[in-house]
């Protein structure tokens, strides 16, 4: 046995050169299994025993142990010497990076979240017996493992498009690029007030919470009124979609907020948003308009307790009259706005792009 | 604002991108006489350029895949030693970069000198 383990760990070695050996050995470790392992390892070797030759020349006797490891150490750490001596690795390269970020955004934040917040969210909430906190539990366990699968499929795909491209010499050449086909130079950002957008956002997520909140205190939405009055089951149907586009608005205003460069999101945000709450608001009002029983109370019922009170009867058809003539209201207002979305959508499309102080085309 | 002795990273990034170039052009004025990765270093530390193993020889292996080296394995002193010179191309590429460094460094003393 040349060697054996000391207390402080360090291994006995019998002749001084032999730490050479050990140290050449674990740079190979570290190396890449490649053909240039073996030369690389004879070089490195052969340049680290003329150094001690040469000390030992200076000194005038051979180096000791001591002296070997100090010359070892002056080299660098086999792994981080390995690292610096192997060929420059990356498994995705400089060129592909910024479209492999650019895609991963987009699907994790802008494909797979909104995927879950309104598709899978729903579904789970559906086949969790409309239980919120299992449905959100499941949907977040869901979304975590979405993300990280989603994230190992875009890696991979662009590492096999690394490894092709540095092959075959794929469509990312720069010899292939065209100045013609470069993008017309974006409009100015339209001036949405900072201000404007963040009060959305905070009134928003209040706006959720509140909505949230409603089932468990009908007192916040009907006031003292809670004790007599009760919702009707067509708010269990609309609750959820009610919910979503709470959701949707407090999206919109996040991307209006973070990316104020996208001009043309937020008249077609505006849009979306507008035709979704019409849809849910013709539903009400066509729902409203059914009568099974013959007795109209669409939106809110007068509770068990105070079902024999001829007031509070009166009371919940004023309340549900109301409510349908806001909704009518609604609906108008609506309509109107979205029609005039609609027009100003498709004149900004129409409009040509160029702009005060942008350079005239080069080209007749 | 943070300084380079507030911030010694900046002054060694910017150090190491001054030498990076340099080291390929002495490297190759070097190998202009053959020689082997140990005396090379030799070499360029007796003129005052230290430059470590695991930096010289990618670098050669670099210059080498390039063409502008040609290398050879041979005993020497009864140990294999892999000896490098300036392959014909190397010699021209070097005649260009040498002039690129002439009108480089006598531009960088006419900028110091008007600053």
């Amino acid at each position: 046995m040349t060697t054996s383990s000391t207390s402080s760990g360090r291994n006995a070695v019998n002749k001084p050169m032999e730490l050479v050996d050990r140290y050449l050995q674990a740079v190979r470790f570290w190396l890449p299994n490649t053909h240039k392992q073996d030369d690389l390892i004879a070089e490195l070797g052969e340049d680290l025993r003329s150094q001690i030759e040469d000390k030992e020349a200076e000194l005038g006797h051979p180096l000791d142990a001591a002296g070997i490891s100090e010359i070892l150490k002056r080299c660098g750490m086999p792994m981080v010497v390995a690292g610096r001596l192997g060929p420059k690795r990356f498994l995705i390269g400089p060129t592909l990076y910024p479209v492999y970020a650019f895609v991963m955004k987009m699907v994790l934040l802008w494909i797979l979240v909104p995927v879950f917040v309104f598709i899978i969210g729903p579904v789970n909430f559906a086949n969790n017996g409309h239980d919120w906190g299992s449905a959100i539990g499941t949907t977040l366990g869901n979304l975590w493992a979405g993300l990280f699968i989603a994230g190992g499929i875009v890696t991979l795909v662009f590492v096999v498009l690394e490894r092709t491209q540095a092959h075959v010499g794929g469509p990312m050449t720069c010899a292939n690029w065209d100045p013609l086909k470069l993008p017309p130079v974006r409009k100015q950002a339209r001036k949405t007030s900072l201000a404007q957008t963040v009060c959305e956002l905070a009134f928003g997520v209040i706006g959720i919470m509140w909505l949230l909140l409603i089932p468990r205190y009908p007192v916040l939405i009907l006031g003292p009124a809670a004790a007599f009055l009760k919702a009707a089951p067509l708010w269990h149907t609309v609750y959820v979609p009610i919910l979503l586009l709470g959701l949707l608005g407090l999206l919109r205003a996040g991307i209006i907020l973070a990316r104020p460069q996208f001009t043309w999101f937020p008249p077609l945000g505006e849009l979306v948003q507008g035709a979704l709450t019409l849809i849910l608001v013709n539903f009400l009002v066509h729902a409203a308009g059914q009568t099974p029983n013959g007795d109209w109370h669409p939106f809110v019922m007068v509770t068990d307790a105070a079902r024999h009170s001829a007031q509070y009867v009166k009371a919940a058809a004023i309340v549900n009259v109301s409510i349908m003539l806001s909704l009518a209201g609604a609906w108008l207002g609506l309509s109107i706005a979205l029609a005039i979305n609609v027009w100003k959508l498709l004149r900004s499309f129409r409009k040509p792009s160029s702009s005060a102080g942008e350079p005239a085309s080069l080209h007749a | 604002m943070p300084t380079s002795i507030d911030n010694p990273e900046i002054f060694e990034n910017l150090r190491l991108e001054l030498r990076r170039g340099c080291l390929s052009l002495a490297v190759l004025t070097q190998l202009r006489t053959e020689r082997y990765g140990y005396t090379l270093r030799k070499a360029l530390a007796d003129d005052g350029l230290e430059i470590d193993e695991s930096t010289l020889y990618p670098l050669l292996r670099r210059l080498e895949t390039q063409g502008l080296l040609v290398s050879q394995w041979r005993e020497e002193d009864k140990r294999n030693k892999r000896f490098y010179r300036l392959s014909p191309q190397g010699v021209e590429i070097l005649g260009q970069l040498l002039s690129e460094w002439q009108k480089i460094n006598s531009s960088l003393s006419k900028i110091l000198q008007e600053a």
